[in-house]
């Protein structure tokens, strides 16, 4: 890393300021001291001027006035260089914890974030400083080590599949009685296993893309996008015995229409997906006090309370879910938070005591000035 | 050989447990920890294949309680989690060996035979009493040097009772051990397969019956 050399160093600065302090109040100091003495010797040539001669009395100030200045002169020249080294140690000493800090904060990168700058007994300001960055280490560190989590767990979710295409594949492989049958069926296996990656895929894509953040708001009504998904959704709710009932009023926000989409899809699906046989799935949308509110709810099995947070979390179902045939990956939650975090709103479950989930997602409603309907 | 797979993912765990039967392995499947300790609680297995992340009990959990039991099953550890860390950590809880996804099916077989012989005592690659030899990891047993046609079943059967050296097994034991869950306990399948296993090893007769005890391989 190259640094200017142009710029004003600090610790040049403060030299130079303690240097120039030291030395005019040297120098005041020296003024003061020889002032009496000048005048000493200006006084002894005006009483020796009258009644003896006038000549002795004017060689004596003139003598003396150069010695004054000489020793003056000599003893600013010691003050001065004491000045610039006093002020050069004392600005080295201020400056110091800077110093430190910089070190510091330069070694610490993403492999060792853990480390930390622990000015312990320094200046109330430096430490102030130190602990504000040590903040910002425990920020990164913290938000790295989710991110590391995060890649760690998709990489387990993805290398399991791969494991069990490689085993479908070497096990119809060594078959010694191999039949057309049998190897039509391990075909239709890895096709399976195949969509479950894709699935998997296209869902951490969409993760990648609501974290990105939003590049359009354009009017969305959310009642137009719930009411598309649970038309496309009749058929696998009706497969798994689930009956979906609506109530939607218009309810538009600003947003990013194909996250919208995204969002309410996994939340239908999740409301569709974790229910019971016989159970029932909620949505409703509307517009109240600047507000476009969506929300769905959905029998399902108890959620315990304690639960509900982590479900936002990537790869995160409950122990139940994670076994049965099509449980997903556990990301259609956090895929929802991130989509609703990156528009601003505001999305919170809950259990319900019975079993299943009250989702709530609150929109900004649309700026009606700026709605324009939608095509 | 008895093997338990614990895998939550289902169609690894299916192919899994198709491919180990096809090699003559009397092999249970479970997709989750709790029934994987169920399984433990009543049944002996010789080698227990874990996925490590399982859902109700994780598999570390699975694996300690095995290693306190002290049953002797073989434990190994198949995981996708990959660094040396993470192995030196699953191989620190007790795990005999640790294979990472994805892998290959062959080895796994190969990990899993050379578990079952670390069965105590130790049992070397290939078994033999007199003139019969069986080699379990290429599914071929000779008598006098002529390759016997064995369904899997007899091999079993045959490999079981060669690996306890003269000592008598159980009918229970030789079903428990070359049979899997879904057998009835109450067939005649154990007497069956030893009756045409007989048939095939010829004479002289190898396998004796014992009275009220079960089977055991004759002195050569």
């Amino acid at each position: 890393m190259t640094r200017p050399e142009s710029r004003p160093r600090l610790r040049a600065r403060l030299a130079l300021l303690y240097a120039s302090l030291f030395l005019c109040s040297g120098i005041a100091v020296l003024v003061l001291a020889d002032l009496p003495l000048v005048s000493f010797s200006s006084a002894a040539r005006a009483t020796g001027d009258g009644p003896k001669n006038g000549a002795g009395g004017h060689s004596l100030s003139t003598t003396n006035l150069p010695e004054v200045l000489l020793y003056s002169g000599i003893a600013l020249a010691v003050l001065a260089v004491l000045s610039v080294a006093a002020g050069w140690l004392v600005a080295d000493r201020a400056t110091r914890p800077l110093r430190v800090i910089t070190a510091a904060a330069r070694a610490i990168s993403a492999s060792n974030l853990d480390e930390r700058l622990s000015l312990g007994d320094s200046y109330e300001e430096f430490r102030e400083l130190g602990d504000t960055l040590d903040d910002l280490f425990a920020r990164l560190e913290a938000a790295f080590d989710s991110q590391r989590h995060f890649v760690a767990n998709a990489s387990h979710e993805l290398r399991s599949p791969l494991a069990a295409q490689r085993t479908v594949i070497q096990v119809a492989l060594a078959d010694p009685a191999a039949s057309a049958d049998s190897l039509r069926s391990a075909c239709n296996q890895l096709l399976e296993i195949g969509e479950e990656q894709e699935r998997l895929i296209d869902a951490l894509l969409t993760l990648a893309v609501s974290q990105r953040g939003l590049r359009k708001r354009e009017p969305v009504d959310l009642a137009g996008v719930a009411g598309r998904i649970m038309q496309s959704r009749s058929t696998a709710a009706a497969d798994r015995g689930v009956r979906v009932d609506a109530s939607l009023a218009p309810a538009i926000t600003a947003g990013d229409a194909n996250l919208v989409d995204c969002l309410v899809t996994n939340l239908v699906d999740n409301a569709i997906r974790h229910n019971l046989s016989g159970g029932r799935v909620q949505v409703a949308t509307g517009a109240a006090a600047g507000v476009a509110c969506l929300s769905i709810s959905n029998t399902g099995p108890v959620v315990p309370p304690g639960d509900v947070d982590r479900l936002f979390q990537p790869f995160q179902q409950l122990d139940d879910e994670r076994t049965s045939h099509d449980a997903g990956h556990g990301l259609g939650l956090a895929i929802a938070a991130s989509i609703a975090i990156a528009h601003g709103a505001a999305i919170a479950a809950q259990a319900r005591p019975e079993g299943g989930l009250d989702v709530t997602v609150r929109f900004r409603l649309a700026d009606p000035g700026s709605v324009s309907p939608e095509p | 050989m008895r093997v338990l797979v614990v895998e939550d993912h289902r169609a690894l765990s299916a192919a899994i447990g198709t491919g180990l039967r096809r090699e003559g392995m009397a092999v249970d499947v479970v997709l989750d920890g709790d029934k994987a300790l169920e399984h433990l609680g009543v049944t002996r297995y010789d080698v227990v294949v874990l996925d490590r992340d399982l859902p109700r009990v994780h598999g570390d959990e699975v694996c300690r309680q095995i290693v306190a039991s002290g049953s002797g099953s073989r434990v190994l550890m198949l995981t996708a989690a990959s660094t040396v860390q993470e192995r030196v950590d699953g191989l620190g809880l007790g795990a005999d060996d640790y294979l990472p996804k994805p892998f290959d099916f062959a080895e796994l077989v190969a990990r899993i035979r050379a578990l079952g012989r670390r069965a105590a005592p130790a049992l070397p690659p290939t078994l033999e009493r007199g003139d019969l030899v069986l080699d379990p990891s290429r599914r071929v047993a000779l008598r006098s040097g002529q390759r016997l046609d064995l369904s899997p079943k007899e091999f079993a059967v045959l490999e079981c009772l060669l690996a306890s050296a003269g000592r008598v097994v159980s009918a229970e034991e030789l079903l428990e051990r070359a049979w899997d869950e879904a057998a009835d306990p109450f067939t005649t399948a154990v007497k069956s397969t030893v009756r045409r296993l007989r048939a095939k090893l010829g004479e002289p007769p190898v396998i004796d019956t014992v009275r009220e005890g079960g089977y055991r391989i004759g002195e050569p």
